[in-house]
């Protein structure tokens, strides 16, 4: 490859909540990483990539595959044990992997070293990934669609600062600390909660408004592009000047920036209001605040850096229960209304310290008014502080779950279907190479081959065979066997809600709270995600983002008020923004989505009339033949039935039930056809 | 066996709006390639394979699977299992090359990973203890054009290697712990027919330009796509070398514009104006603005001019931002910008 000259950090426009959380990350890795969250092209990686090459180098010993730290002892890898005292201390540019989205288990964590097998006969540890970033940097690109699997092993190892490998008949482990740099965009999927957690800090992007930004961006770009050594030497001091100061900073951070106990009492005091789960956001605040500092050149910490710590580490740790809205806030989803546009993005600019100190006091505010004349963006923390006081508003009624009936247990053959694809419904062998390794067969063909059991496969005939030079182990055809992958295959269940004041009439509402409350509890013992949308008013919400909690699901029912009028197109559209990230994803999975309705709709979205708009969409949504409908009528049987919800139900082609006849026998059958 | 001869780019009727962003893209690779929407026979496909008459040269490494110009030489050999240069690469002497027209490589729909990325033989590699490489498409693909027919119909898991490898200009295989990567940069070149499905946006934006074909509504034009058609169908040989004055007049004239795309200059105030564009058109990121200028400005070295104009801005706007704009769900992608 041509030695390409990377586009330089200070050569960015603007972003400078990026540059900067990414620069903190570089004083003080304690803080744990950065989760960039934005549009397309926003110079996210441009960012990353840059950063890289502007580090400081790290020391290690010659030759050292594991990136082993020469001044810390508590560790070192066979070849520098070795080698002590004999080796020679070399620089390294900081580490920096990239993972790519097909990475495999073992290149991630390592491997037997197959050629070292072959030719010596020995058992020899490969490193992988996971060794590579070790001191360095583990940037992941586009994280929200990795595989579920992958995403555990890097969840562990940067928990740990560990990697644990006990498989294929190697049990060893290697230090792997590094900082973890991901990009999502949100429109492509969620990431799990707890994976959004590990993460120290998060920087929300948008795009530069300004034109005279947009215009600088342009013009070095293109004097990038015409000559990009050029263009990095015009920034060369720059940059000079910007590593000068991290060292510096890096130094400071040695000697101990003093935090004192007001300071770390306005810390808790701030994550308290924000409700954030577990204690890590304190330690990220205290450990930001203090790089802030040090970045500034003083030893001490501020009020000032721990609201702008705060402003970095609180947006992604709200717990995620009471701020389901508030994360779909971030998600772009929301910010697609058009109408809404404008306020989401005045309230993205405002984001440094002001919003999340004051957030608190708004949603006391919003508490207090009524909610009727709100509207978009401010309906959001409208529909936030609906959700806290519920009783104060007028008009909103919620409603107690009806009877739960007991939901047969369920069981789901392992089949020796070799599908493609993932989840968490029903196990299944998997002809991808992803998934777990769980045992191997002889040839069938994928050319997937089991290193570990071919070897073992060959061993007792090596007596027998002439073996070549240069080789230890001769290995034949008929001794190579395959890796058999399983897979989780599953579904996600979409509960769309009708939560519209027609829902509540003669308790309605109470009977399908049941019924939602019944299929939930089966999908938990079936381990299967379930996202809840409603809609209601002017809108629709995803109230519950997939997710495998059946508690926090139970939660929200409980507490959905119900109340306005019947936005179902707008419940439509906001299921489909899910059902297309979740299916970017996981492909090859099946949702299924329970349409809870009475079918009275009466808002429309984009000006048609609203039964057209919903059934026309409905429709369109059905021709995705990966998604199965299933719609639940919650109609009051009586002398007047408008029967929309049928009439939904046959333009999606999908099952329709009355709520009243979803027996339990009934409900088994729906899942399990649904699901076959 | 000889080559079955391609309908001449030059010859096909209408659809200028195509015509234009292939070969803009021909002569500046880094807008990033082309989206091509649009109903069955509108002479997508044909045009896209056409373009393979009219590119320029570049110079390769001879039989090179990988499509390595003489200064990328190296690394990659060592996982080569072409012994003849392997050997020449490694002594450090000097490797043959040619010069060649630059290639269109077509991906069908149906591909698997393996075949895109390329593999690693484990068979072999167990039996031998040697690692060998099986190139992949994208491999061929490298310093050409990748021609994805169906793009919306290919499997999500491929078309994320393709971003991966589109984004960052290398293609990585791995397997076992082994892991080889090679360059593979690329014009990506996509057609589809929107009625059997969008594309996730992503990916829409990694189409530089993103163009809608229609088919031909005037009546002579019709009659004469029907009259060149009969003729190519009747006597290709022939049809062709009619059409050879012409093919070579724009095979000069891109050559022309390549040479000329570095002098292009743009005032201070039409960046303004196309920031402007940008803004009020409500696109997500500045992947837009820089296409938008690159599409201009190679507008203008494709007509002979230095400077770019405000009529080159909206040219390069009516292509470059409608797949970029935020949409509802089943929105369909705007057909044309200067109406929103």
């Amino acid at each position: 490859m041509n030695a390409s000259v990377l586009y330089p950090f200070c050569a960015v426009v603007g972003q400078e909540d990026l540059k900067l959380a990414l620069i903190l990350n570089v004083i003080n890795p304690a803080i744990g990483g950065v989760l960039i969250r934005g549009e397309k092209g926003t110079a996210k990686s441009t960012a990353v990539r840059a950063l890289a090459g502007l580090l400081p180098s790290v020391k290690v010993f010659e030759g050292c595959s594991y990136n082993c730290d020469p001044e810390g002892r508590a560790w070192l890898c066979w070849h520098c044990l070795k080698g002590l005292g004999k080796l020679k201390v070399v620089e390294r540019p900081v580490p920096f992997v990239n993972l790519p989205l097909n990475v495999t288990e073992d290149r991630l964590a390592g491997s037997i070293d197959f050629s070292m097998a072959l030719k010596t006969g020995e058992k020899h540890f490969r490193p992988g990934l996971l060794a590579r970033a070790h001191r360095g940097i583990l940037y992941v690109d586009e994280v929200n669609l990795l595989d579920d699997h992958i995403v555990d092993l890097i969840l562990s190892a940067s928990a740990s600062s560990w990697n644990v490998v006990e498989r294929e008949g190697i049990s060893f482990a290697h230090p792997s600390k590094f900082i973890l740099i991901g990009t999502m965009n949100p429109e492509e999927g969620e990431l799990r909660p707890q994976f959004l957690d590990r993460f120290g800090l998060c920087v929300d992007m948008k795009a530069l408004e300004d034109l005279d930004y947009r215009v600088l961006l342009m013009e070095r770009r293109s004097a990038y592009e015409a000559s990009p050594a050029e263009f990095a030497k015009r920034f060369k001091k720059e940059e000079l000047k910007l590593v000068a100061r991290i060292l510096k900073s890096r130094e400071l951070i040695k000697q101990g920036v003093r935090v004192s106990t007001e300071i770390r009492r306005l810390i808790s005091s701030l994550t308290a209001a924000a409700g954030t789960a577990g204690h890590r956001a304190d330690l990220v605040i205290e450990q930001t605040a203090k790089a802030l500092a040090a970045f500034d050149g003083r030893l001490e910490v501020e009020v000032g850096d721990v609201k702008k710590a705060a402003a970095y580490a609180l947006p992604h740790r709200k717990r995620s229960y009471e701020s389901s809205e508030g994360s779909s806030k971030a998600d772009s989803s929301d910010r697609r209304d058009s109408s809404g546009r404008k306020d989401s993005r005045d309230s993205g600019h405002k984001q440094g310290s002001g919003r999340s100190i004051h957030s608190e006091a708004q949603r006391r505010t919003a508490d207090k008014s009524p909610s009727s004349g709100e509207r978009d963006g401010d309906a959001e923390s409208g529909r936030k502080a609906a959700h806290r006081s519920i009783e104060k508003e007028s008009g909103d009624k919620i409603f107690e779950i009806g009877a739960v009936f007991k939901v047969r247990r369920l069981t789901f053959r392992r089949d020796r279907i070799f599908r493609r694809g993932s989840g968490r419904r029903i196990r299944t062998r998997t002809v991808q190479r992803r998934g777990r390794y769980v045992k191997s067969s002889t040839l069938r063909g994928t050319r997937d081959i089991a290193l570990d059991a071919s070897l073992r496969a060959a061993a007792p005939h090596q007596r027998h065979r002439i073996i070549p030079e240069g080789m230890a182990v001769v290995i034949k055809p008929e001794d190579l066997r395959e890796k058999v992958r399983e897979k989780l295959v599953g579904s996600l269940l979409i509960f769309l809600v009708d939560a519209s004041g027609s829902m509540g009439a003669r308790g309605r509402m109470v009977a399908t709270k049941g019924a939602v409350m019944s299929l939930l509890l089966d999908a938990y013992q079936r381990r299967d995600k379930v996202a809840v949308i409603s809609f209601r008013k002017d809108g629709a919400v995803i109230n519950l983002p997939p997710t495998t909690s059946v508690v926090l699901a139970a939660k929200l029912l409980k507490n959905m008020p119900v109340g306005g009028r019947t936005p179902l197109s707008a419940g439509l559209a906001k299921a489909q923004l899910l059902l297309q990230g979740y299916l970017a994803k996981e492909p090859t999975i099946r949702p299924i989505l329970f349409l809870v309705t009475d079918g009275r709709c009466n808002v429309s979205l984009w000006g048609k009339p609203p039964v057209d708009e919903a059934v026309e969409l409905i429709r369109r949504m059905a021709n995705d033949k990966r998604v199965r409908f299933v719609v639940i009528d919650t109609e009051a049987p009586g002398i007047v039935s408008f029967g929309m919800a049928r009439k939904l139900a046959s333009a999606a082609g999908a099952q329709y039930f009355k709520v009243e006849h979803l027996r339990s026998d009934d409900l088994i059958k729906i899942v399990r056809e649904s699901v076959q | 066996m000889r080559k079955p001869l391609i309908y001449p780019f030059v010859a096909i009727v209408g659809q200028e709006e195509m015509k234009l962003a292939l070969i803009l893209n021909v002569i500046n690779p880094s807008i990033g390639g082309v989206l091509i929407r649009g109903e069955k026979g509108t002479a997508k496909s044909t045009a896209v394979r056409a373009l393979a008459e009219i590119l320029p040269e570049i110079e390769v490494v001879k039989g090179c699977p990988f499509q390595l110009h003489p200064e990328e030489v190296g690394e990659v050999c060592e996982g080569c299992d072409r012994n003849e240069c392997k050997n020449k690469v490694l002594d450090g002497s000097c490797v043959e090359t040619e010069r060649r027209r630059i290639q269109v490589v077509e991906l069908p729909v149906g591909s698997t990973e393996d075949r895109v990325v390329g593999t690693i033989d484990i068979e072999r590699a167990l039996r031998e203890g040697q690692k060998r490489i099986e190139p992949g498409l994208l491999a061929s693909a490298h310093r050409g054009i990748l021609y994805v027919d169906e793009v919306n119909l290919l499997d999500d898991h491929v078309v994320d290697v393709l971003l991966d490898s589109a984004a960052m200009g290398v293609n990585i295989i791995e397997r076992e712990g082994i892991s080889f990567s090679h360059p593979a940069r690329f014009v990506l070149v996509g057609t589809m027919n929107p009625e059997e499905g969008e594309l996730r946006p992503q990916l829409l934006d990694r189409f530089g330009l993103c163009v809608t074909v229609e088919g031909v509504k005037s009546i002579d034009d019709r009659v004469k796509v029907m009259e060149r058609r009969a003729t190519f169908d009747e006597n290709p040989e022939e049809f062709c070398r009619k059409w050879e004055d012409e093919t070579e007049k724009l095979v000069e004239k891109i050559k022309q514009a390549v040479g000329l795309y570095p002098r292009v200059s743009v005032d201070r105030e039409l960046l303004y104006y196309i920031a402007s564009r940008c803004v009020d058109v409500g696109v997500d990121g500045h992947r837009g603005d820089i296409t938008v200028l690159k599409t201009a400005k190679t507008i203008a070295a494709f007509e002979e001019r230095t400077k770019v104009t405000n009529g080159d801005v909206d040219k390069a706007v009516r292509m470059a931002l409608p797949h970029r704009l935020r949409r509802q769900p089943f929105q369909d992608i705007a057909m044309n910008v200067s109406n929103i």
